[in-house]
């Protein structure tokens, strides 16, 4: 009930596209840089939604756009000043590189905003030197999903390598004695922008081949992979409230 | 036994050579003849144009008579130690090169017809047809095209390569080039020195490509990725196979006790700048360069969440009055701008754009704010504690400076363009893409230790920048940073130091 509960509230305010702090926006742009300089990484990322034509900072995105491509955003409201790069702000919220859209690279100077001082904080994994905590049993069928952009397979720096590193940490605990890997993709279209964007079927075994070869070479439990179009939406709390982001995803099933 | 004329006259010429030889204290000792039987001291002290380079040899010295990394082991009379020469910091200079041009009139097995020369179809007595190596300090690397796994597995590859201009022959003809299934690529040799560095892994992930780190087929624990310009082999074992048996010309395998003799030594070397001829001892008043702290630490380390990246040199930042007092005013601003450029070096940000591995597939987002310290971030290294495979543009046009000596190739994407240079570009080493087979990965070069630099110029994989000065230049134009002439001077002056 919960969980229905839950997807009923991510998928609402999507149509109505209210820009009340918490709702979902999901459009299609060329991004603009701005050339903040608050230190590395501090530029600011902009997206505009030709819809609307409102200009939102898209910066906390864990996958950052090019300049010479379209981006799927994908974020919700804040009610975060915009001041640190002269938008409002979404977050969470993902740009998903569109490598088949060219755009004309834009760049605005800082014109006063400072950006964002790079801190290292939220989902980023320690050294190997750094002995991870064993997590607690009793250990039983457990399932972990990652997540990937738009179309895509790459596994995204400092979002899925810390949800791997947790899996893996739990899975070299735990023994189970096989892992099932399902790639899930976004198959069914839908309006965007007025653009007609779905994934690629494909993108889904992908998901999965590249996850399980990633395991392989981390855990020695026997692999097994499985793949599936058309995936709906999930409230798992690392897709961040964000339905796009949770249907482009793969589990890793362990299983006893 | 007939002798050729030109052998019984190089000890003359050696002679002459070593007379000659002046600034950098040349004499017999500073080369090292493959299979002489030299012992190998714990310390060991080069001079080079910009001071003195050190090398220590940790658990005692060794005796080399009889090691497989100095005797030769294939027919060609060379072994490892003749491109990896001590006093080039276990590299070879373009120098040196050419200082053994002179000595032995092109006897020297350095010359080796095979990827001592331009190409082996060229007329071998002619200096013209070693020019490569000699200007731009570049072996021959023929690799098999389309490529092929570590364990020989074929790889289909996503791109096609057409060679478009083939200026020394080893691309084109009956035996070379992509139609004959090879490949020509031209490289310097990288040091075989300070290893546990290059060797060491910091996370499991190699986030560049993707995925968790490949696992070493001997350990079958993660590889660091950091040892060769086009990541082929991913440990020593491999390395030292792919180098006996093509530049050594070594038919038969290596065995198990010639890779653990060649691995112990590997592991024992450590090599950096000890003095500076305008500064001084890198280890005093309170900098803490030179090889000893090399030696001494641990691997592996991301200087931006433990020791800085050159903070080695941050004591002379602050020089009290004290010491400032003792030493010469031309001492004092030397250490002053090594300390300016450690900090230019990790402080001053500029846009990195347009580079794999840096602005794609990974999501550092394309342009990003930066320094030198994105890459090379480990820690008394300064080569990148992932694996360190990116686009520079060196290679690979528009980027690259013209150099008409050098192959170039087409590269045609056949699936998906590559992220930044289209569907049709071209390059003049593929480097990490000949390696991979992916499009994307074409013009990709391991970043390298920064390591014992003034002992072994020119720099990057190709030889494009012929000093340090080339290197920042090429950094400024690449990326438009726009350093001052004083940043300039201070980031050579600390890379000198390195």
């Amino acid at each position: 009930m919960k969980t229905i509960a839950a997807l009923l509230m991510l998928a609402a305010p999507m149509a109505a596209q209210a820009q009340e702090t918490g709702s979902l926006v999901r459009f299609v742009a060329c991004p603009t840089y701005r050339d903040a300089d608050s230190g590395r990484k501090s530029g600011c990322w902009l997206a505009d939604d030709r819809a609307t034509g409102r200009r939102w900072d898209v910066s906390l995105s864990p996958y950052k756009p090019d300049w010479n491509f379209a981006v799927l955003v994908e974020g919700r409201v804040t009610d975060a000043k915009p001041d640190a790069c002269g938008a409002p702000v979404l977050d969470p919220v993902r740009t998903s590189r569109l490598l088949d859209q060219p755009c004309v690279r834009h760049m605005l100077p800082a014109e006063g905003y400072p950006g964002r001082r790079y801190k290292l904080q939220g989902r980023y994994i320690d050294p190997l030197s750094v002995p991870r905590a064993v997590p607690p049993g009793p250990y039983a069928e457990r399932t972990f999903p990652v997540y990937f952009e738009f179309d895509n397979d790459f596994l995204i720096y400092q979002y899925d390598d810390y949800l791997l590193d947790k899996a893996v940490t739990w899975i070299r605990a735990a023994k189970p004695k096989k892992l099932v890997v399902t790639g899930f993709a976004a198959t069914v279209p839908e309006m965007v922008s007025g653009q007609r964007i779905a994934e690629r079927p494909e993108v889904a075994r992908e998901r999965a081949e590249t996850i399980a070869e990633t395991l392989r070479r981390l855990v020695e439990v026997p692999v097994e992979v499985k793949w599936q179009a058309g995936s709906q939406p999930t409230a798992e709390p690392d897709a961040d409230r964000l339905p796009g982001q949770s249907q482009r995803r793969a589990e890793i099933r362990a299983l006893f | 036994m007939r002798v050729p004329v030109r052998r019984l006259l190089l000890p003359l010429a050696a002679l002459c050579a070593f007379a000659a030889a002046g600034a950098r204290g040349d004499g017999y000792d500073r080369w090292w003849e493959p299979g002489e039987g030299r012992t190998f001291p714990v310390q060991l002290d080069y001079p080079n144009d910009q001071g003195t380079l050190r090398l220590l040899l940790t658990g005692g010295p060794l005796e080399t008579k009889g090691h497989p990394f100095f005797e030769p082991l294939g027919p060609n009379g060379r072994a490892c130690i003749t491109c990896h020469q001590p006093a080039d910091s276990m590299s070879l200079s373009a120098q040196t090169a050419r200082e053994r041009w002179d000595t032995t009139q092109g006897e020297d097995p350095l010359f080796a017809a095979s990827d001592g020369s331009n190409c082996p179809t060229l007329p071998q007595g002619d200096r013209a047809s070693h020019s490569l190596l000699l200007e731009r300090g570049l072996f021959r690397i023929q690799l098999p095209w389309p490529t092929r796994e570590w364990n020989g597995k074929p790889i289909v590859p996503d791109f096609r390569i057409e060679v478009v201009r083939d200026p020394n022959g080893c691309n084109s003809g009956p035996k070379y080039g992509p139609a004959a299934g090879n490949l020509s690529v031209y490289r310097r040799p990288r040091p075989l020195a300070n290893m546990k560095y290059l060797l060491a892994v910091g996370f499991p992930f190699a986030p560049k490509q993707g995925y968790a780190l490949p696992l070493d087929p001997d350990t079958h624990k993660p590889m660091s990725g950091n040892l060769m310009a086009d990541n082929r082999t991913g440990n020593l074992r491999l390395q030292m196979e792919d180098a006996s048996s093509t530049h050594l010309a070594f038919a038969r395998r290596l065995t198990r006790e010639q890779i653990d003799r060649i691995t112990d030594f590997e592991m024992r070397i450590f090599a950096a700048q000890q003095t500076s001829n305008r500064g001084g001892a890198v280890d005093t008043l309170g900098a803490r360069g030179g090889p000893a702290k090399l030696r001494d630490s641990e691997p592996g380390q991301l200087g931006s969440i433990g020791e800085p990246v050159w903070s080695e040199f941050a004591a002379w930042e602050h020089i009290p009055p004290a010491d400032a007092a003792r030493l010469k005013p031309e001492e004092l601003a030397f250490r002053q701008s090594v300390a300016r450029g450690a900090k230019v070096f990790r402080d001053k940000t500029f846009l990195i754009t347009d580079s794999a591995g840096i602005n794609s597939r990974i999501g550092f987002g394309n342009p990003v704010r930066n320094s030198c310290v994105f890459c090379h971030n480990m820690t008394q290294m300064g080569n990148d504690v992932a694996p360190g495979q990116v686009d520079l543009g060196t290679t690979t046009m528009p980027f690259a400076d013209p150099m008409p000596d050098l192959p170039l190739f087409r590269i045609t994407c056949l699936k998906a363009p590559h992220p930044h240079y289209g569907r049709v570009f071209y390059t003049m080493d593929p480097g990490f893409g000949l390696t991979s087979g992916r499009c994307a990965d074409v013009g990709k070069i391991t970043l390298q230790s920064m390591r014992g630099l003034s002992a072994r110029a020119p720099y990057f994989s190709n030889g494009l920048a012929k000093d340090l000065r080339g290197v920042v230049d090429y950094y400024d134009r690449r990326y438009n940073i726009g350093y001052t002439e004083q940043e300039k001077q201070d980031l050579v002056n600390l890379m000198s130091v390195l």
